[in-house]
């Protein structure tokens, strides 16, 4: 059996992943995405049984889970979890769909509807780009002005896909949010991320501590990796002023360096105990 | 029967709020496919069936999965391949040879396509494509260049029938009728019909037109599957009530799911 390592470049993680896999002794090959080029009639990678997906590009990691599978190689995360958890207005339909709890969404296609829907919902909202990740571009929005400007900067500046205005009402949450990690069917580790700034991301300088897995996180976060398909997710979860959790996102390529001292788990490991246990399945058919 | 405009850029979608299935069915004609896709999306989750299909209107507008699409089902297509980095990407075109096409996976109306019969042309669209791509990283579309005949071939299906052909013809070689191609009538042969149902099937079904290209040995390749096609240039070659057959398919749509 033999499992593939799709990344570019490799971040702290994917050493980690690395070294996990080497511990047990896996069969793996690193396979850089920047060198490939596949033929769509051909089969370029049905060398392996699975192939893990690490790309940092959304794109370079949607569509080679795409080609790959088409050709008949299982990928982890599959083509549909990261379609979905790429884009959040996909994500927010799995999870109202699902019944996961998650925050009021309001989609509007231009800024004069945005508006509309902003001012429908209250302020302060939020406004996400539908793809993206590490907390960028998210605008907290307290008043009409910011709105406005806000808008018209997405409509005029971005891409078509800006001017899908994606608008979420803001939680007041505790100074820090909940990030837990799902892998197959079991909550392996949860952090809180705190931080004086709304944009809780350890990215952008939220801290990370050990955050326990109360029946309640572990229930919410096995849902919304259902939701969304199952495999290797990040959920992060916001505290509501009145006690409630609820999702907000969820991430098909999570990172995890900063969750290993503060949680104990060794986290790559049991990601890669999970990839080991779908390749003898996949090798096994 | 009763119908309504709507408006996407008056619409505010509240998918967690409970909305009433106003519509039983929506026709989607918005102009933008990002709208289009999104749109559907949000009211096939309400209930509501909408045609072109979410599915459809996904696989037709993104290039990469249309022609996964054709190859998974047998559909002839030119030979493509998706790269990942500017410099892969070059290796790949020398691998297939110039002239080559490089194709946005999103995008319509022949923009932003660009014929590449040599290295230095190679490599200056990828550096442009990359720098401008942001961070997205994006991968590269290329397909082999096929000498048409200085035309290319566009079908109407409508469900399971072509309901009409036209030929575009062009001295340029992007044919598209927005870019200047000029149309005029063409025989729907019974290799077009069962070429342009089997590209129509590939993606979902639906309201589709279908490019067709003739390769200098004879063969039909299918290039595209449009999701919103704009008729207004065949109605007037072909003289088929093209909006009335849409309709048609749309009303025995309803019947079939209020009979069901």
């Amino acid at each position: 059996m033999k499992i593939g390592i799709l990344c570019s470049r490799l971040r702290v993680e994917e050493k980690l992943l690395f070294e996990a896999l080497r511990r047990r002794g896996a069969d793996y090959e690193r396979i850089d995405v920047r060198h490939l080029a596949f033929d769509l009639a051909g089969n370029g990678l049905s060398g392996y049984d699975v192939v893990l997906i690490r790309c940092l590009s959304h794109s370079r990691a949607l569509y080679s889970a795409k080609v790959l599978s088409s050709h008949g190689v299982r990928t982890v995360n599959s083509y549909e979890v990261i379609a979905t958890c790429g884009d959040k207005l996909i994500t927010t339909l799995a999870l109202i769909r699902n019944g996961v709890p998650t925050l009021r969404t309001m989609v509007a296609f231009t800024p004069e509807s945005a508006l509309e829907a902003i001012e429908k919902i209250g302020y302060p909202v939020v406004l996400k780009p539908l793809h993206g990740s590490w907390g960028r571009l998210l605008a907290k929005i307290n008043d009409r002005d910011a709105a406005e400007a806000i808008l018209e900067h997405k409509h005029t500046l971005g891409s078509y896909e800006h001017s899908i205005f994606y608008i979420q009402e803001y939680i007041e949450k505790p100074g820090r949010d909940i990030r837990s990690f799902v892998v197959g069917d079991e909550t392996v580790a949860s952090i809180y991320r705190n931080s004086s700034h709304w944009i809780t991301n350890t990215a952008r300088g939220g801290k990370a501590s050990n955050c326990p897995i109360t029946p309640e996180i572990d229930r919410l976060s096995r849902a919304a990796a259902e939701a969304v398909g199952g495999g290797v997710v990040a959920v992060d979860i916001l505290e509501a002023p009145d006690g409630r959790l609820l999702v907000s996102e969820v991430n098909h390529t999570p990172e995890f360096r900063n969750s290993i001292a503060p949680t104990g788990v060794d986290i790559p490991a049991k990601l890669i105990d999970y990839v080991l246990e779908v390749t003898a399945m996949e090798s096994g058919r | 029967m009763r119908f309504e405009r709507i408006d996407v850029r008056q619409v505010i979608f509240a998918p967690n709020g409970v909305q009433p299935r106003d519509y039983d069915v929506v026709f989607i004609r918005c102009l933008s496919h990002s709208r289009a896709l999104y749109a559907a999306r949000m009211l096939q989750e309400q209930g509501v069936r909408t045609v072109n299909p979410y599915e459809v209107i996904a696989t037709c507008g993104d290039k990469a999965l249309a022609t996964l699409a054709f190859i998974e089902h047998g559909v002839p297509t030119p030979r493509t391949v998706i790269a990942f980095d500017k410099e892969s990407a070059l290796s790949a075109i020398e691998e297939m040879g110039y002239p080559v096409v490089l194709k946005p996976l999103v995008g319509s109306w022949g923009r932003l396509m660009a014929k590449l019969n040599d290295r230095q042309a190679a490599e200056a669209i990828l550096e442009h494509k990359q720098a401008l791509d942001g961070s997205r990283h994006t991968p590269f579309y290329i397909q082999d260049y096929i000498r048409k005949p200085g035309r290319d071939i566009r079908t109407l299906v409508v469900g399971d029938k072509t309901v009409y052909a036209i030929c575009r013809n062009s001295s340029h070689w992007i044919t598209n009728t927005a870019r200047g191609g000029i149309a005029s009538n063409h025989p729907v042969t019974p290799e077009i019909d069962s070429l342009s149902r089997a590209a129509a099937r590939a993606v979902g079904g639906g309201i589709v037109a279908v490019d067709i290209l003739e390769a200098p040995d004879g063969r039909l390749l299918v290039s595209e599957v449009n999701h919103t096609p704009e008729f207004h240039g065949a109605f007037e070659v072909t003289k088929i009530d093209i909006a009335g057959r849409m309709v048609e398919y749309i009303l025995k749509g309803l019947e079939r799911t209020r009979g069901g």
